[in-house]
């Protein structure tokens, strides 16, 4: 990604209403659901393996745009990730 | 009423031994053979760290229980877990619907995937065959 010199990149330019100076560094955004790119139709609240890659540190259930989840994944992984809570899989609130 | 397939993933005290555990085991499937139920599949997973503390236990001994039934048979079943020592929790999924939506989806994939390569072959024939000409 090439951008004419004296003009702020687009990535800087995005992080609106920021002044210049603070340089900020974004995560590159993953275009596409996890969850539609690797084709899995069903999200099984036992995977805590797979879960776990969408549950931070916290224990918290992140909204849509961190992941880049679709509308339709994003619904079925919380409803998993709930059931995993339930059962002692997934934290509700880590310390 | 027709039979669903439901998952049933219970915590066991973690300070059973196995002899314990297997008669529990035992024990659970005998609830389910009573009220008709077809049991598909047991799954010890063994102790595991439980994410948060259950009562006072840190960890659990999980099993996992894959029957199909009746709405009826999963109640009675439920009613009798709530009741039975050394279950420290569990819980029950219905799966069917879901994954036969998931197989749906996935062989809908499948016939999509063949036409569009077919349609590539089919192509890249048509445009050999411009070349040769």
């Amino acid at each position: 990604m090439s951008t004419p010199s004296g003009r702020p990149s687009r990535s800087t330019a995005r992080g609106a209403g920021r002044s210049k100076e603070t340089k900020r560094y974004f995560f590159k955004r993953r275009k596409v659901c996890k969850f539609c790119a690797d084709k899995i139709d069903y999200i099984d609240y036992k995977d805590v393996k797979l879960l776990s890659s969408f549950v931070p540190e916290r224990g918290k259930i992140l909204p849509r745009r961190m992941f880049g989840t679709c509308a339709e994944h994003q619904r079925k992984l919380t409803e998993a990730i709930k059931r995993a809570r339930a059962i002692a899989l997934l934290p509700f609130a880590a310390d | 009423m027709s039979d669903r397939t439901y998952e049933i993933l219970l915590i066991a005290d973690p300070n059973l031994g196995d002899p314990e555990v297997d008669a529990l085991v035992a024990l659970i499937e005998g609830y389910f053979q009573k009220e008709g139920g077809r049991i598909q599949k047991v799954e010890r997973w063994g102790k595991k760290r439980l994410a948060y503390l259950v009562g006072r236990h840190r960890e659990g001994f999980y099993v996992l229980f894959v029957v199909e039934g009746t709405g009826q048979l999963l109640r009675e079943v439920e009613r009798r877990l709530r009741v039975t020592e050394g279950v420290i929790r569990f819980l029950s999924v219905r799966v069917d619907d879901d994954l036969r939506k998931a197989e749906r989806q996935k062989a809908r994939r499948a016939t999509e995937e063949a036409r569009r390569r077919k349609r590539t072959a089919a192509r890249s024939a048509a445009s050999q065959e411009g070349i040769k000409a």
